[in-house]
């Protein structure tokens, strides 16, 4: 979707154009709800913030400069609000690192299907497992195929702190599913 | 390179970032060393690894839901910009216009002349609230409407021409004042802002724990509660009347309001005021009017709500 289109949206919630703001929650809602699951790691927290940040828009319309893209603009309001949520709310789930790939019993016989979701549930555990800062720069280039430029202008930081913290999360994480790996063997 | 660059190198590479001669020089090192393209194996495990988590897909009843509040905060945005003044500003005015009169008071007793040529005749008249107002009954059409705080007895002055320029200065509670301001609040403020003035003004002064309102007041909110076409008035004098205690009067224009208006706001306001009432004093139309709206599918999903648990609340 061009900027002229992000911008002609936005101009048209300005004017309180309802059509507006539906059209930019169609187009950006998807995105914005799978990186607050993936920040937040709680399905009914994602959906509130996801909400909070297109009100944050309708309120704030008139605030946005054009200094970043829209879609970096929507990003920043979206870890911010994370933040935020994650500051005053305990619920969100913060996995303990012990808890990745925990090993299976012999013999539990547990179906393949079981095995992927386990998996599924190990990566969610690990991703909790980092740090937010370093947990927001690895999915907004895993998971939503930001360039590093971009992710600096969402997160406000500069591309060399981005990369940083993808490195860093990458090392983690992979020493964090070696270990899974080893376990896992270990105990089939 | 050497094999401290590899594991950068190769996370720029799977994000996408590593340009033609980096991929380049990356791949000649892992061909020539093990133990990078064992690094480099476990790296991209970890990254395909987290491919395994499936995205959160965007449901049917979050889309609904969602797209309602959109809405909601659309309107109230159109609403905002008829919101009373901040406190502070309210406060720092008065503040300035109570310094006002005190240096007018100080300089007067330094010894000005007391005798003042007199006023000439096209200028203000100021009329005590215990004057008569211009005859109100012939529907006179007051233009130039200004507000000012007169002084630290909760007094206000309220300028305004007619055929001349007049000003009323009284608490609101005294009759001629509250007269004008229902007059103002009624009907026949030229502007929204003029209106919406008066309406803060009747709501500063009347409710809650301030002087009852006179029945012109509540009359005249009523009326502006059911014709103006401005839904922030409508709002606001809807405010103004869930402050003060009900009545059958204000009950039977609740009730009108969360029948008819089309403001989803005033319908809210509506539903607190006849939720509050029916708490109190559990009336059958407005348990009726609250229980269809709590199950019109035609309904704004936070009214319907709204509906739903103030009936909740009352005991029957």
């Amino acid at each position: 979707m061009s900027t002229t289109d992000d911008l002609s949206l936005l101009e048209r919630i300005r004017r309180g154009d309802t059509d507006g703001a539906a059209e930019l929650f169609e187009r950006y809602a998807p995105a914005l709800l799978r990186f607050t699951d993936r920040m937040l790691n709680d399905r009914a927290s994602a959906e509130e913030v996801t909400q909070e940040v297109f009100v944050k828009v309708i309120s704030r319309a008139h605030q946005y400069d054009g200094r970043a893209g829209v879609s970096s603009w929507l990003f920043a309001i979206a870890a911010n609000a994370c933040r935020d949520r994650r500051r005053r709310d305990r619920r969100a789930s913060v996995v303990p690192l012990e808890a990745v790939a925990e090993p299976r019993a012999k013999g539990e016989g547990i179906e393949s299907v079981l095995v992927s979701a386990e998996r599924r549930r190990a990566v969610r555990a690990a991703l909790a497992g980092l740090s937010e800062e370093q947990r927001e720069a690895l999915v907004l280039a895993r998971y939503h195929g930001m360039p590093y430029a971009e992710i600096a202008e969402t997160l406000g930081i500069s591309v060399g702190a981005v990369k940083t913290r993808i490195f860093r999360a990458v090392e983690t994480l992979k020493a964090h599913f070696s270990e899974g790996e080893r376990s896992w063997t270990a105990a089939t | 390179m050497d094999c401290r660059d590899v594991t950068t190198l190769a996370i720029d590479r799977l994000a996408g970032e590593a340009g033609e001669t980096s991929r380049r020089e990356l791949s000649a090192h892992l061909a020539t060393c093990e133990s990078c393209r064992a690094e480099m194996a476990r790296l991209e495990d970890a990254w395909a690894a987290l491919g395994t988590d499936p995205d959160a897909v965007l449901t049917a009843d979050f889309r609904r839901r969602t797209l309602g509040l959109l809405e909601e905060e659309t309107m109230r945005q159109r609403v905002r910009e008829f919101r009373p003044r901040p406190r502070l500003t309210r406060l720092l005015l008065q503040a300035a216009a109570l310094l006002a009169a005190a240096c007018l008071g100080y300089v007067a007793a330094r010894g000005l002349p007391s005798a003042r040529p007199s006023a000439p005749a096209s200028a203000a008249q100021t009329t005590p609230s215990a004057a008569a107002l211009p005859d109100l009954g012939s529907n006179p059409r007051l233009s130039n409407v200004s507000y000012r705080t007169a002084g630290a007895d909760g007094s206000i002055g309220i300028g305004f021409d007619v055929t001349t320029r007049h000003e009323l200065a009284g608490r609101p509670s005294a009759p001629e004042v509250a007269k004008l301001l229902a007059y103002l609040v009624s009907r026949n403020a030229e502007t929204a802002g003029e209106k919406s003035r008066a309406i803060e003004l009747v709501s500063e002064h009347f409710g809650d724990s301030n002087a009852p309102a006179s029945p012109e007041i509540v009359a005249a909110l009523s009326s502006t509660l059911r014709r103006d076409a401005n839904p922030g008035v409508r709002k606001k004098a809807a405010d103004v009347l869930a402050s003060f205690p009900i009545t059958p009067e204000i009950r039977a224009v609740f009730l009108e309001s969360l029948r008819a208006d089309k403001n989803p706001a005033v319908r809210l306001v509506a539903v607190d005021a006849l939720a509050a009432s029916a708490k109190q004093s559990p009336d059958a139309r407005t348990i009726e009017s609250l229980r269809a709206k709590a199950v019109d599918p035609q309904e704004n999903g936070f009214v319907r709500a709204k509906a739903a648990s103030a009936l909740k609340a009352i005991s029957f």
